[in-house]
């Protein structure tokens, strides 16, 4: 077992969906996690595809929520994002953006390639400090509610097998191809420094 | 110090307290658990390192102390406290770096990575120091002497075995390259490292710490590091390190970018083969955001067309490559410097050394000494430049042919993630790349021209280096042994032929503050390893460790001989039991396989194991599980369910003695029980498990109840054996009983419920009830009945609930319980008394069964003449009563309110209207049926006395016919009746006259005598029914004496001759009988055909209605009682039903006597036994075979008749209302519809005479 909780970060794009659904699922089983997005805004799908719901990361999920309750009540519930938000505020109060947050963490899981390159690109160029390495692992999930689901349990089944190795850094490559083996699913892996 | 103030100076507190707040903290951390310890000692570090710097020498060791702790993240801690401390206080190095050098060896390796981590700080932290001493001490010597020495040791790290501790030597080593060379003007510098020390503010002229050394030293780090880099087996993770690392000095220290991008290029070429897929794809996209961090730095000029070509290849588009490559302007200063320069290197070396310029004045070593030439690239671009204008179309095809052979199997992953077609093949561009990979490639293995002339250049370069070493050194190497007195050579460090300065450093190296023993350990360990077990032995792989136990476990097995001849097998048994259960795998199974190999003689050990396993989990209460003792169980259980018979109870007494019996134990027992060659001992086993384990006896018990409805009749008859005895236990009562009501209570669904078909199929079975369904839910209750007459109640009830197919069953299957109960029980008499609605065939059949070997008792009959006077007054009881009664008259007529006669005679006498005739008729069928009571002499007292009542009741000619068909030797005394009803003017009584004609009928010739003392207008109406009974007649009478014949009057023999006088007179009738008469030939062949025909028929018919008899008779009584409860308003009367029953048999089969033969013969009994039932019976169905010709014979009417078959409505229409159609007079038949006059006979005979013959 690690001397300590693995300090856990779930990240997607806009830190509503796949992030939130890892986040909350990992903090259910006794994880510090925290969730980001990449982005440089928070997108939220709208009427068309054409035309997202775009806000930055200072709105609120409560202030989305009721924006998107303002807008069309029934599209918003009826594609589940209302119900989303709702699930979002009660964890935190709004999404935040990965590439503000200064914490160091253990662990970054991913959950498509583009956030796994801007995550990557973002640890290299601050500046090294600690040298504390951080493993950066990308799980490549839909952006859909049923995906972020499974994609969660799997980031969770994860996450688990890491916090019970002895010897995390040793274990964690032969881990990953298990995982991989099991969920037939490549995941990029690296390792970043603080 | 402080202490002296504690003297009541309240100002003094804030002081005292800071210090006596670590000393409270301190106490406290050396007690509690590591969470609230690290909390602690946190504290402590924050007030003793940043509130009150003035304490922290005061508590160094007692914080140090810590570092022994058991807990890692103390230890970590510990490390922590070192770094800051000394970076607080550089002197406190001094004293702590040999803690940290402890530190970095210790057993975890978590506490080895934070060391590194550290180091890799307090290195920095220990140069500058000494660079910023302007005099050097023999303890600062000293100190650094072990910090080059750890530097070393952690280089080593680059081997470890532990891929986390590789990755931080990398990370260690990557801030070494850049700490040991200088900063340049194009040099990335992150804001946070500006102050750091760097080889740049080395002094060249320092007292002890030498540039040039350190110099080296980076560089032969590097080395290192590209070295660790090409490893074939290097692992994804370090190599993504290592590539992070190279970028990072490439853009720290633009000298080296060469020697990293020719390191990226060859790893690119060369990835290593052992990593999968992912990872290839992982360590590519690591490279391509390196490449492109090194190319946007500014000195990237010269090689931005090799990285762009690396670029391109890891697929990244040309316009990004653009985006990213640094715009030109930032390189123009550039330009002035490559203008004279050469060569890369050349150019590095002299940004190097004009950066040194810039800030000293130039070191006299550097200027002197060859340009410190990167050899690998320069071999490379040798030997590429050899190969290019070798790389002809003809070369190239060769070379392509001949590495064919070499191709593996599979592609490779790595080259399937690396692949990218070519675009520019055959451009010169192109050749230049691939002549370029070639050199890679071939420098890498060691052959080439480049690399040749390299090592040629290098050897030279060497021995130039050597000499001027030698002589540029001397005199700093005087300086220093002069300075530093001591053979203490920074250099030695470095170059490891020195052993004796090292040795001699031993005793110089700083002591590690420790409190305990271990200093000595600690500074012993400074160079040499320690022993430690866990370096020298492997841990063995679970499959190891697995075959190991399972052999050692097998061994012990077997020695079973052995043992016991030494006589210490009880020690072997326990030794086994004990080792299994402790531990997991699958030597358990082993051992329950070895004894089931020979159980008898290894029961021993079977106890031992089976107690042993409840003991751990008793052990381990209340978080146990059961699991483990429960496979040890149920394998010995079900081991011995499956072996053939054994004899020595072995089965019993592992239940028995078992501390608990699980569910799967209890399933086994079960299919134990299912045996049915093991089906007693079985249950005996489960009798016993019941009566001795009180705590789950219900549990058992219901699987023996269970078991009651078994498939298997012996596996069922024995468990109802053993239920029965438990009945009679007052505490098991209750739950037998309910289980079987419950189980009875199931006949009320509508269809089986799932339960009936066992567990497999839990679906909701929608398949009808089947006699076998339903004796499974009566099959324990029937078995208590005897026992508990009180339940017959419920049965009751659950029989008015139940379908007609479940009542049919239901009174087929408590014959053998009913008898048992007797009718003298209690219960059942007053079930009889209150006889529920809807429960009346119940009774009925209970009656019926109770009566029908025995008389029965006056209470019974009793009870059902109250029953049928006060309750309901159905005939179907007296019918029972008739059942009841005719026996008992004989037995014992004073108890019998009635005899057998002047039951019938009541019969006859019921009101039609009160009662439907159907039931009065299957009633007089009872008592015919009972022809021992109802003896010849009898029915002719019955049929006397009937005579002579007025007026005549309707059934009276039916009984005659009846009793004739029974007697024929009566004939004589009905041809007396039959002339006494003449007297008795029977024709005014329509039906009876039918019954009259018909018996003549069926008594002929006897019978002329009666006829012929008919009055005329009678006689025709006989005729006017039976016409062919004239033709005889006549013919009879004419064989009269004229003297006899005077007798006859001539009204009648002018009814005698009047078809001839029709024929001849009237043209009507002759009309009417012209075309009969004209087919008559025809149709009385047709006629001949169709009754033989139909008497088959009709024998098949008998035949299959004497097999259905049974199912016929439950149903009528069903329909009856369903119309009684008027559920089903449309559903025919009885009557009616019979008249349809009858029209339809009539349609299909003409026979309707026979079939109303057949439906009378029915008893109302729906017998248990139909076989003792059928065989007495059978006589009437030849009866009315031999009488089908007659029978059939008045029926041509029919034939005639365009459509008779084909209008049942108008048919059965005047079956509704006898009496009426009935009264149509015979006589008018000539304006009647013929239909009606057919109808007539069968109607009448249906109410009036039915099943006569």
């Amino acid at each position: 077992m690690p001397s300590h909780p693995l300090r856990v970060a779930v990240v997607c794009s806009s830190n509503q969906n796949r992030s939130m659904e890892a986040h909350n699922i990992l903090s259910k089983r006794g994880f510090e996690v925290r969730s980001f997005g990449t982005g440089s805004h928070v997108k939220l799908p709208g009427p068309a595809p054409d035309k997202p719901n775009v806000y930055d990361f200072k709105t609120t999920y409560e202030q989305m929520y009721n924006d998107l309750v303002r807008k069309d009540k029934e599209l918003y519930t009826q594609n589940g994002i209302l119900h989303m938000l709702d699930r979002n505020k009660r964890i935190k109060s709004k999404p935040e953006r990965f590439q503000s947050c200064k914490d160091n963490f253990d662990l970054v899981i991913t959950c498509e390639e583009r956030v796994y390159d801007q995550v990557l690109e973002d640890l290299n160029s601050r500046e090294q400090e600690t040298m504390q390495p951080v493993h950066v692992i990308n799980v490549d999930i839909q952006d859909n509610h049923e995906e972020a689901t499974l994609g969660a349990f799997l980031i969770c089944e994860l996450c688990q097998c890491i916090q019970h190795t002895d010897d995390m850094e040793n274990e964690i490559d032969e881990l990953l191809q298990e995982f991989e083996d099991k969920s037939s699913r490549a995941f990029l892996h690296t390792v970043c420094f603080y | 110090m402080e202490f002296s103030a504690e003297d009541g100076d309240t100002h003094n507190v804030i002081d005292m307290t800071t210090s006596e707040k670590v000393v409270d903290l301190l106490n406290q951390a050396a007690l509690i658990p590591t969470d609230a310890k690290l909390a602690v000692l946190k504290q402590v570090q924050e007030l003793i390192i940043n509130k009150d710097p003035s304490l922290l020498d005061n508590f160094l060791d007692e914080m140090i102390a810590f570092q022994t702790d058991k807990s890692i993240e103390v230890r970590k801690f510990v490390i922590g406290f070192i770094e800051e401390a000394c970076k607080r206080d550089n002197e406190l190095l001094l004293r702590l770096i040999a803690n940290l050098n402890m530190l970095l060896k210790d057993d975890s390796v978590n506490v080895v990575k934070k060391a590194i981590l550290t180091l890799t700080q307090m290195y920095k932290v220990t140069l500058q120091w000494l660079v910023r001493a302007k005099a050097v001490s023999d303890m600062q010597e000293a100190c650094w002497e072990m910090v080059t020495q750890m530097k070393g040791d952690v280089l080593a790290l680059l081997d470890s075995e532990n891929d986390g501790v590789r990755t931080h030597a990398i990370k260690f080593t990557e801030s070494l390259i850049v700490t040991l060379s200088p900063r340049v003007v194009d040099s990335d510098v992150p804001k946070r490292q500006e102050s750091d020390i760097t080889l740049d503010k080395v002094p060249k002229d320092h007292t002890y710490i030498r540039y040039d050394v350190l110099c080296e030293e980076g560089k032969s780090a590097l080395d290192k590091l590209l070295k660790f880099m090409v490893h074939p087996a290097i692992s994804s993770i370090n190599l993504t390190t290592a590539l992070g690392s190279l970028a990072t000095i490439a853009r720290q220290r633009p000298m080296f970018m060469s020697k990293v991008v020719q390191a990226y290029e060859t790893l690119h070429a060369n990835l290593p083969p052992t990593l999968a897929k992912s990872q290839v794809s992982s360590v590519r996209k690591n490279l391509k955001l390196h490449l492109v961090a090194v190319l946007k730095h500014p000195s990237s000029l010269e090689f931005q067309g090799q990285i762009s070509t690396l670029l391109l290849d890891l697929g990244m588009p040309q316009s990004e490559i653009t985006r990213s490559t640094p715009p030109p302007r930032e390189h123009r200063k550039r330009p002035r410097h490559e203008q004279y320069t050469e060569g890369k290197k050349v150019k590095l070396e002299q940004t190097l050394m004009e950066d040194d310029e810039d800030k000293e004045e130039p070191a006299p070593l550097s200027a002197p000494k060859p340009a410190p030439v990167p050899v690998a690239q320069s071999a490379i671009d040798l030997t590429a430049d050899f190969l290019r204008p070798l790389l002809n179309a003809d070369n190239v095809a060769n070379l392509v042919l001949i590495s064919m052979v070499y191709l593996p199997d599979t592609m490779p992953a790595s080259f399937q993630a690396t692949y990218t077609p070519v675009e520019s093949a055959g451009t010169d561009a192109q050749i230049k790349h691939l002549a370029r990979l070639m050199a890679t490639q071939m420098t890498a293995a060691g052959i080439g021209p480049g690399l040749e002339e390299c090592k040629a250049r290098e050897n030279e370069a060497s021995k130039e280096g050597a000499n001027e070493d030698d002589m540029g050194s001397s005199d700093s190497l005087i300086k220093r042994k002069v300075m530093v007195g001591q053979a203490i050579s920074v250099v030695g460090g470095y170059s490891e032929k020195e052993k004796a300065p090292n040795l001699a450093a031993v005793k110089r190296l700083p002591e590690p503050i420790l409190p305990s023993a271990q200093t000595k350990l600690a500074g012993l360990t400074g160079r040499k390893k320690v022993f430690r077990l866990a370096d020298v032995i492997q841990p063995l792989s679970e499959t190891q460790i697995e075959r190991l136990t399972s052999k050692t476990i097998k061994r012990i097995l077997h020695s079973e001989k052995t043992i016991t001849q030494s006589g210490m097998s009880h020690v072997r048994v326990k030794l086994l039991s004990k080792l299994v259960t402790q531990f997991e795998g699958i030597m358990k199974e082993d051992v329950l396989h070895f004894i089931l190999e020979d159980i008898r003689s290894r029961s021993e050990l079977a106890f031992s194991l089976l107690y042993q396993e409840y003991n751990t989990y008793l052990s381990q209460l209340p978080s146990g599980l059961l699991d483990s003792y429960d496979q040890c169980l149920y394998t010995l259980l079900s081991g011995l369910q499956e072996k053939p018979e054994q004899k020595d109870g072995l089965f019993t007494k592992l239940v028995l003695e078992a501390p608990i019996i699980t569910e799967s134990a209890l399933e086994v027992i079960r299919r134990y029980c299912e045996d049915e060659s093991r089906v007693y001992l079985g249950m005996t086993t489960l009798k016993e498990l019941i009566v001795k384990r009180p705590s789950r006896q219900f549990q058992y018990l219901h699987v023996l109840l269970d078991l009651s409805s078994h498939e298997k009749e012996k596996v069922r008859s024995t468990a109802l054996a053993f239920l029965k005895r438990m009945y009679e236990k007052d505490h098991l009562r209750d739950y037998i009983e309910k289980f079987a009501l419950n189980y009875m209570q199931l006949l009320v669904h509508p269809n089986p419920p799932s339960l009936l078909f066992g567990a497999d199929k839990d679906t909701e079975v929608a398949s009808p009830w089947t006699e076998e369904t339903v004796r499974q839910c009566l099959f324990l209750y029937l078995s208590l009945l005897p026992l508990n007459h009180k339940l017959v109640h419920e049965l009751a009830s659950v029989y008015t609930e139940a379908i007609a197919d479940i009542k049919r069953s239901v009174l087929r299957a408590i014959e053998l319980p009913i008898r048992g109960m007797g009718m003298n029980s209690p219960e059942l008499l007053l079930l009889v008394e209150n006889c529920p609605k809807g429960a009346e065939t119940l009774v009925t059949r209970c009656l019926h069964i109770l009566t029908d070997k025995v008389p029965p008792s006056p209470e019974l009959v009793e009870r059902v003449r109250d029953l049928y006077h006060k309750r309901v007054p159905d005939v179907r009881f007296l019918r029972v009563c008739v059942c009841v009664c005719g026996p008992s008259g004989e037995g014992s007529s004073s108890v019998s309110p009635l005899t057998p006669g002047d039951l019938l005679i009541a019969l006859h006498n019921i009101d039609s209207i009160k009662c439907d005739m159907k039931s009065i008729i299957k009633a007089t069928n009872l008592c015919f049926g009972e022809k021992n009571v109802y003896t010849s002499e009898v029915l002719a007292v019955v049929m006397q006395q009937l005579m002579e009542q007025s007026p005549l009741p309707i059934l009276l000619m039916r009984t005659v016919i009846q009793s004739l068909t029974m007697y024929p030797r009566l004939c004589g005394f009905v041809m007396n009746i039959l002339a006494r009803l003449i007297v008795k003017q029977v024709w005014k009584y329509p039906k009876v006259w039918e019954g009259f004609v018909k018996c003549c009928q069926r008594t002929k010739p006897q019978s002329y005598s009666v006829l012929l003392q008919l009055p005329h207008t009678q006689l025709a109406s006989v005729f006017e029914r039976c016409p062919e009974m004239r033709e005889p007649l006549l013919h009879h009478v004419r064989s009269f004496t004229p003297h006899q014949q005077a007798h006859i009057p001539a009204s009648v023999m002018a009814v005698l001759e009047a078809s001839k006088k029709a024929e001849a007179k009237p043209a009507e009738p002759v009309k009417k009988d012209a075309p009969h008469a004209e087919r008559a030939p025809l149709l009385a062949a047709a006629e001949q055909a169709q009754a033989q025909a139909r008497q088959q028929e009709t024998r098949t018919v008998a035949t299959h209605l004497v097999e259905e008899r049974e199912v016929a008779a439950v149903e009528e009584e069903e329909e009856a009682e369903e119309e009684e409860q008027q559920q089903e308003e449309e559903q025919e009367q009885p009557m009616e039903q019979e008249q349809a029953d009858l029209v339809r048999c009539e349609e299909t089969v003409k026979v309707p006597l026979e079939v109303e033969m057949a439906r009378g013969d029915e008893t109302p009994e729906p017998e248990g036994e139909p076989e003792p039932k059928a065989e007495p019976k059978p006589d009437p169905v030849p009866v009315p075979e031999s009488e089908l010709e007659q029978q059939a014979e008045p029926e041509p009417d029919v034939q005639p008749h365009p459509e008779p078959q084909a209008s049942p409505k108008p048919e059965a229409e005047p079956a509704e209302e006898p009496m009426e159609t009935s009264e149509a007079p015979p006589s008018d038949s000539q304006e009647t519809p013929k239909e009606d006059e057919d109808q007539d006979p069968v109607q009448d005979i249906g109410s009036g005479c039915e099943g006569a013959e």
